[in-house]
Parts: structure tokens; sequence; C-alpha cells
């Protein structure tokens, strides 16, 4: 199907636009235009793939394959089944927010900021479908050039360093999954006597059991960077506090969802008895992540590092569920990825929006802001809620679900996961109370006009996340049915790849 | 002996006649104009020669001295092609008077053919010096600036020491196998592998000397910040190119994953220049410099492919030169194109001042770093297939920790170029075929990245036969098995 590159092609094409547009002295607004035209578009041809998709014929929805470098088997050769659509669909959604809500205050450059922001989002389109690794490595690294430059260019005070931490730590972590992905292919050379790249020919490579754990690991390794996973999550807080709203939105909201896809597609779907060999170093891990996420949570004065430090928490949940083994726990992980994207991505532009209107991130110069921004404040009530997990919303169904489902394994781990949920109630409304209640700060508000509240396009957009987390809290059952991983092994009709 | 392998490509010849109607043409009437077009009309001239047949003649009583195989033609169109792009950045910068800049140019790729095509240890010698003794000029021929002459006497003295040291170990060579083959000598003689070892470790030294390996690399920083921008650029490009063909030919026939004594010396040299040459351009605030560090680093690279025989480990080392070759000499092309500006400093604000330029700069940085869709990435990812392929841990180790080092000061560069533009900018200029030069290499390292299909091709084509040597009515042999057959 020639639309899953389009897919790609799409945002970046219409990125480029946008770049083009900006040319001329009534141009204020013109790329950002562009871009509303671009993620249009982009939904409508998502919308058609999806209709268009081959339901009923197995779990793989939509198939795309082109030689690229034959002389080594790379092909571009891209997949879809239902976790990339579910994935894909948070992309295209969590694109408007980022888009209308954040974009369109940029001063400088606007034509260099939506072109990033849409080159960004192609990367991320492409990591979700590739199914060649070659192809599937270079979107990896691709996404990240544009995101750094958001960042250097267009963040706040410290964004140099944040931006070349980011950039280290990503791509050190990619050049190790290289390394392993090229000893699977030389292994399934070795093996087979085809040097090829291609997804579903490499998963059926017979493996020795220290090799596969091995190469596992390089594969881990860049993923649990990205997801993170708590020994390698310092770039995080960093990243995240310092990039510009639409760049922090982006990056909590899908960049991180790319590690836990890459779990689930590479690390368990590809060497499944080395991942189950892994799996109580993974469940301590996680569990550590969500203790030390909260933790840290607590801590904080800045709103946006508080934020970050809660998808360390909350992005825990994944870990656990993905390699929990059991359908069960890979669902809840994919439900908690989709809802922690939706509401820490609400989350992020609230935080991005009192930052404009306070010039400041630190909750001990906020307070009392309710009778200020009263819709402003109910809005970020309503996501810190979402966010610790309350019954009806999105994020309760898939912690819950991957609680279950660890429980099964370890009740230990369970139980340590949920004590972190205790902490996440703590930190999340500690940062309500701190911000938008109590007395208002003393500096502000006086020597100031009062700040502006949401307007009409703010509430909509955000009204519609809310709407989108109560439906996944209420009926998760369509994500929950598409979200389970179709396996490589699951690939009859398609014909072998050219060697 | 197999007279009918040896033979003269006929680039050598060509070369020759230019730099003969070079020489006339100064002695009859000075002219930049005319000795740019006759250097680059030799070059190309030179180039299309590649594809031509060799020239052989029956009975040759000399003995093999070339092997013009797919190695030697592949090779010498990159050598050829980066003298081009230091002849074009050299116009209108050359000094005055300009025309022997071209001549010496000519003379340096002529030596560095030669280097790259030998099998004979004479030939071998007589090419490095000629390139030498063209760059010793070259280096100082702003003689007036006092940076030039402290680069060329430190080229000087390095250059004659490792030369030195090389002949040496050719000399013990020589006592040791009684052929004047240029390749590694077996270590399984009669008298002990005693001799051989020493042989070899000596003619190593002389050619990491030259390649400024770490720790050999000392020279490096100090001549390229002295010498003018086309001059750095041939030393980092062309020159290394031609070293690193030669040190290919010479461990031709020797099997390197045995861990022995120069494999051993190998790869430690490759680990320490990875991560010399990276940590050397961390600190440096002086563009020229911060490539020079960069270069002896990306040797650290190639040797990583050196030492990994098999299906990918020359082919890959083959793209990666190519690789290596655009970037390069297209950063050298950027700075030319800013009036020669090398202090990182003065790049601030490019992407406002100068957005083309500062764009090709990015373009050549991103592809040494080795991050798509320049062409840098693939070939990093193809000399990590062939150190993968020969399960090289500790060097694949070296070039993943080392390379993380690589991006930070590559990315330095194009953060300073993202700045504002600071107040006391001054507005840089370059001439139009530098542009053409600048825009053509982005164009290559963009496009070559997205498809680099054709150039695998080619590289794979390497490790098959030469269709000149079919034609011969020759069995096939495999390219680096004609260095042994007696």
């Amino acid at each position: 199907m020639i639309a899953l590159p389009a897919l790609v092609l799409l945002p970046a094409t219409g990125g480029l636009a946008a770049w083009l547009s900006d040319r001329g002295p009534e141009a204020r607004h013109r790329p950002w235009w562009v871009a509303i035209t671009t993620i249009v578009l982009q939904t409508l041809l998502l919308l058609s793939v999806t209709c268009a998709a081959d339901w009923g014929h197995g779990p793989w929805l939509a198939h795309f394959s082109a030689p690229w470098i034959p002389a080594l088997g790379i092909a571009a050769r891209m997949d879809m089944d239902g976790l990339s659509l579910v994935l894909l669909w948070l992309t295209t959604i969590l694109s408007f927010p980022c888009v209308i809500l954040s974009a369109r205050d940029v001063g400088e450059r606007p034509g260099l900021f939506h072109l990033l922001l849409l080159a960004t989002i192609a990367g991320i389109d492409g990591v979700f479908l590739a199914t060649d690794l070659f192809l599937f490595f270079f979107f990896w690294e691709l996404m990240l050039v544009p995101m750094y430059v958001l960042i250097l260019q267009w963040g706040h005070e410290d964004r140099r360093r944040a931006a070349i931490k980011f950039f280290l730590f990503t791509q050190g972590s990619g050049l190790l999954m290289l390394v392993a992905i090229l000893g699977l292919v030389i292994l399934h050379q070795h093996a087979t006597g085809i040097v090829t790249f291609d997804y579903f020919a490499l998963a059926d490579t017979p493996l020795m059991p220290t090799a596969a754990m091995v190469l596992m690991l390089g594969f881990f390794a860049a993923f649990a960077v990205k997801l993170p996973v708590v020994p390698l999550h310092v770039w995080l807080p960093d990243t995240h506090t310092q990039a510009p709203t639409a760049g922090s939105v982006l990056l909590a909201g899908i960049l991180l969802k790319t590690g836990g896809y890459g779990l689930i597609r590479f690390v368990v779907l590809l060497f499944p008895d080395a991942a189950s060999r892994f799996t109580p170093v993974a469940l301590a891990l996680g569990a550590a992540g969500i203790l030390y996420g909260a933790w840290l949570s607590l801590a904080q004065d800045d709103i946006k590092r508080l934020i970050a430090y809660s998808s360390v928490s909350h992005l825990g949940f994944v870990l656990l569920g993905v390699f929990s083994g059991s359908p069960m726990g890979m669902r809840g992980a994919v439900v908690q990825m989709v809802a922690h994207g939706l509401s820490t991505g609400a989350l992020f532009i609230i935080a991005g929006s009192l930052q404009d209107r306070l010039h400041t991130r630190d909750m001990r110069r906020m307070g009392g802001l309710w009778q200020a921004l009263p819709h402003l404040s109910s809005v970020g009530l309503f996501f810190a809620i979402a966010s610790l997990g309350l019954p009806g919303m999105g994020n309760f169904v898939g912690e819950f679900l991957v609680l279950l489902a660890t429980w099964r394994i370890s009740p230990p781990i369970a139980a340590l996961g949920a004590a972190g949920l205790v902490l996440s109630a703590v930190y999340s409304l500690t940062m309500v109370g701190r911000a938008f209640f109590g007395p208002p700060h003393a500096g502000q508000g006086t020597d100031h006009a009062p700040p502006a509240d949401f307007g009409a396009r703010h509430m909509t957009v955000l009204g519609l996340t809310m709407a989108l987390l109560l439906v996944l809290g209420t009926y998760p059952q369509p994500v929950l049915n598409l979200s389970l991983p179709a396996t490589p092994l699951a690939m009859p009709e398609m014909e072998a790849p050219q060697p | 002996m197999t007279a009918p392998l040896s033979g003269l490509p006929p680039s050598l010849p060509i070369l020759g006649g230019g730099i003969a109607l070079l020489m006339l043409s100064i002695a009859w009437r000075r002219s930049e104009a005319r000795a740019i077009v006759i250097a680059l009309a030799t070059l190309f001239l030179a180039f299309a020669s590649l594809w031509s047949p060799v020239l052989s003649w029956p009975g040759d009583p000399v003995g093999i001295l070339f092997v013009p195989d797919g190695w030697f033609a592949y090779i010498a169109g990159l050598i050829l092609l980066s003298s081009a792009a230091c002849a074009i950045m050299a116009w209108r910068e050359a000094g005055t008077p300009a025309d022997e800049f071209y001549l010496l140019l000519l003379l340096g790729t002529l030596g560095a053919l030669v280097m790259a095509g030998s099998v004979d240890m004479v030939i071998f010698f007589l090419g490095l010096e000629t390139l030498s003794l063209s760059l010793l000029g070259l280096i100082a021929y702003h003689r007036i600036q006092p940076t030039a002459d402290e680069a060329a006497i430190k080229y000087l003295i390095l250059a004659g020491l490792s030369s030195a040291i090389l002949l040496f170990g050719l000399a013990l060579s020589y006592a040791e196998s009684g052929s004047l083959r240029f390749a590694a000598p077996s270590l399984a003689g009669p008298d002990g592998p005693a001799l051989p070892l020493a042989a070899t470790a000596l003619v190593l030294t002389g050619l990491f000397f030259k390649l400024s390996a770490v720790p050999f690399h000392t020279w490096l920083p100090d001549v390229m910040e002295g010498a003018p921008i086309p001059v750095a650029s041939f030393i980092a490009v062309t020159s290394k190119i031609a070293l690193f063909a030669a040190l290919a030919r010479y461990f031709a026939g020797a099997d390197l994953l045995r861990p022995d004594a120069a494999g051993m010396e190998l790869a430690i040299i490759a680990v320490l220049s990875m991560f010399g040459g990276n940590l050397l351009a961390l600190g440096q605030t002086n563009l020229k410099r911060l490539l020079a560090g960069s270069s002896i680093a990306h040797v650290g690279y190639l040797l990583l492919a050196l030492l990994s025989p098999g299906p990918f480990g020359l082919a890959s080392a083959a793209f990666y030169l190519a690789a290596y070759a655009a970037a390069t000499s297209g950063a050298f092309a950027a700075m030319r194109g800013a009036s020669g500006l090398s202090d990182i400093a003065g790049w601030r604000g490019m992407f406002r001042r100068r957005p083309a330029l500062a764009l090709a700069m990015a373009v050549m940085l991103i592809s040494l770093a080795g991050i798509p869709p320049a062409i840098g990435f693939f070939a990093k990812t193809y000399i990590v297939i062939a150190g993968v392929s020969a399960r090289r841990v500790v060097l694949l180790v070296a070039l993943v920790a080392s390379s993380i080092i690589g991006l930070y000061y590559y990315l330095n560069v194009v953060r300073a170029m993202m700045e504002p533009v600071p107040e006391d900018h001054r507005a840089v200029r370059g001439t139009q075929a530098n542009t053409v030069l600048i825009t053509a290499l982005a164009i290559v390292t963009l496009l070559a990245g997205l498809f680099p299909e054709m150039l695998v091709r080619q590289t794979r084509a390497l490790l098959q036969p030469l269709p000149v040597l079919r034609a011969a009515s020759l069995p096939p042999i495999a390219p680096h098995d004609i260095l042994y057959s007696e």
C-alpha cells in the first residue's frame, strides 16, 4: 500500500512547504496555516489507511515494500499492525495541540520551527512503520536531529546543555542498537547465507542463548534510554524542562513512546527467550523507575521538571507491562502509553502556558491562580487527576491492567508499583494545590496586568483531549483489541523478500 | 614472472604530461587562469583514463611495478577528484605567483597515484617522497606568514624522520625476504620471526607517521593550522587516501584476524586513533585543528575496516574513504567560502549571515558525525557491519564510545552557526568556482547518503577480478592474490 510511505512523506513535504512559505513581510502566520493544513491532510490520510486496511486477514493490516540498497539486503519495507496504527493515531492526534496551541506563538522564524516540528513527526511515523531494521534505524536517528535543533533554538535558559545531553544519550544508545542490529544480521547471514535487514526474516534467526541475550541488551539499551528506564533517564528532566512547549509535548507525548514501541516490537518479539530470561531485571527496573520518578517529583519546585519526573514514573508501568509476559500486560502497557501521551502532553501545554503568562516555572512563585485563570486551572486539575490514575480515565485502565498482569508473576513488584500510584496522587495533588489554590503569590498580579485565561482555541483542543481520555477510560475495548502486537511469524501471505 | 599483470596505468603518463605542459606554460608566460585550466584538464583526463585499458608490454624486463587493479582504479578516482577539489579551492587563494601551486599540486597527486598503485618498494618510496616533497612546498607556499614556515619546518623534520624509519623497515624486509615486493613479510621465515617483525613494525611506524595515526599524530594539527586551506584539505584527504590504500596493499595477503604482533599493533593504533583524534578535536577553537583531530579519528575507523577482512572489510573501507573525502573536502571548501575563516567563534550566526554556506557546512559536519541522511551515516554503518562480521568487539566498543565524543564537537560547530549574529562579525566571501564545488559536494553527500546503492555496488566490485585482466585471457584471480603470484 503506497499510503504507508505517504504517511512519512506528507509531514516532511508539509514541513518544507511551511518553511518555504515563510517569506515576505506579511508571512507571520502563513507557516502555521500550512502546518495545520498538513496535519489535517495527515489525519485524512491516516483515516483512509485505517479504512482501507486489510481487516480480518491476520494481524498485519497494510504493507509496503520497495528496493533501496539491494546489494546489502536493505529494502524500504513498511508494515502496519494494530500497535502501529494505535501509535500513529496518537502521533496524529497530539500533533494538533502541538501545532494549534503552542506553535502559533513562535516569534522567531516560524517557518523553520514548523519544518522541524513536522520533520520530527515524519521521523516518528517512520519509526512506527518501518519493518526493515536499517530503515527503522534510519528513522530512529533522523527524528533526533530536528528535535535537537528545536530545543537548541527555541528552548529556555539552559537549552545548550539540555540539547547536547539529549542528543548524546539518544545517539550513543542508538549506536549500541546499531551494533546489535548488525550482529543479528551477521548471525542470520552465518545461518542462512543471506544478508538481509528484513524484520520477518531476522525473526527466524536461530540464536544461541548468550548471543540472543547480548543482542537483546543492545536493543534494550536504546529503547531504555528513550522510554526512559531509571539509570538511563538523566537526560529527560533537563530536556523536557528546557524544550519549547511544542517540543516538550512531542517529547513526552510521542517520542518517549517510540521506546515503548521498540521494546514491544523488537526486544520482546525478536528475542522472546532472552526477554523472558531478562524479565526479573526488567521488572525490578520498572518498579525502581516508578518509585524513583515519583519520589523525585515530590521534591520539585519547577513545574515542568515535576511533570518530567512523573513521566519517568508513569512509563515504569509500560516497562512492567511489556515484560509481564502476558497479553493483558502488553495491552495495559499500550493503553498506558496512549493515555500518558494525551495527559502528559496536555500537562506540558498547561505548564507552557503558565510560563508564558507568569514568566516562571517555579511553583513557589505561583499560587491562587484559580481566581485569575479559572479555565486554565480547571483544565490543569483535570489532567493532573487523569495522570494520577483516577478511575474513568485512560491512565487508570492502563495502570490497572499492568498491575494485574504483574501481580500474577510477581506480587512484590506489583505492590511496589501500587505504592508508586499513591506517591503519584500525592505529587499531582501537591502540584495542583501549589499552583492553582492557596493564597496568591505576593508579587503576582500587582505590578502586571492580570494574565489572560485560556480562550476558545485552547479550551476546544484540550476539551477534545479530555474527551478522548474519558473515552479511553470508559470504553477502552477498541484500543485493547488493536494493541496486541502482531508477531513477526504471522506473515503468511507476503512473498519472501529478495535476497 | 607473470609479466602481463604488470603495466602502467595510463593516468600516470597523463599526469606526467600535464606537469610538463604546465612547466612549459609557466616558462612561457605566467597566468593563474591558464595554470588552473591545465591542472584541472590533466586531472579530469587522468580520471577519464581510469576506464581505459592498461598500457602493458610483453616480456616486461623490470618485473611487476604497478598493479592497476580495481582497488587502484577506485583509489585513483578518489585521489584525482579530491585533488581537483583542492585546485578549485586554491583559485584566487594560492598567492602570488600562483602557477607553481598547481604544479606542486599535480606533482603531489602523481606521487599519491604512484603510491596507491605500486607493489614494489622502490616505486612506492618514490611515490611517497614525491608526495612529501611537493607537500612541503605547498605547506610553505604562503611563505611570508610565520605560521607557514613553522608548519613547513615541522613537516619537513617529521616527514624526513618517518621516511628514514620507513626506509629502514623496507631494507630489513628486503634483507629477510630478498624481494622488493611491497608486502608484509611472512613471519614463518627460516630465521625466526624477529627480523620480519622488526621490518613490519618499522614500516608501519613510518606509514603511521604519514597517516598521522595516534601516537604519531602530533604534527598534524600544527601543520594543518599553518597550511593554506587547499593544502590542509590535500593533507587531510588526498594524501591520507593514498597512504591508506598503500597500507591496505601492504597487508593484502596477511591474515589480520590472527592475533599476531602486526594485527595487535594495528588494533591498538586503531583504538588509540579513534579516542586520541576525537579527544584532540574536542577542545579545539580552531576549525582546521578540529578537522585535523577528526581526520585522525577517521583513520582509526578505517583501520577497523582494514582489520575486518571478509566480504565487507575492504569494500566498507573503500566506501568510507569516499564518504570521508566528500565530507572533509566539503568542510574545507566551506571554510574557503567563508574567506578562510577558521576560528569557530567566527562562524557564530552563520545560519543567518550566509544560510546556504552554513547549511552546506552543517551537511558536511553531520556526515562526518555519521548522522542520517548524510553519506557518513551509511559509511559508518557499513564499517560496523564489517566489524561485526569479523567479531571485532573491542574495536566496535571503541568506535561507539569515541563516536559519541565526536558528535559533541561536530554539533558544537553546528550550534555555533545557529547562534545569533555577533556584533563584530565581518563579511565573508568566496569564489564562484568554490561555491559550485561546495554545492556539488553537499548534493553528493546527501544523495549518496539517501541512495548509496550505486557506490555500494562499485565498492563490492573491488572484490571481483578486473575485466581488463580477464580480457587478457587470464584465469580469474582475486585482486589481492595478484600480489603473491610469483
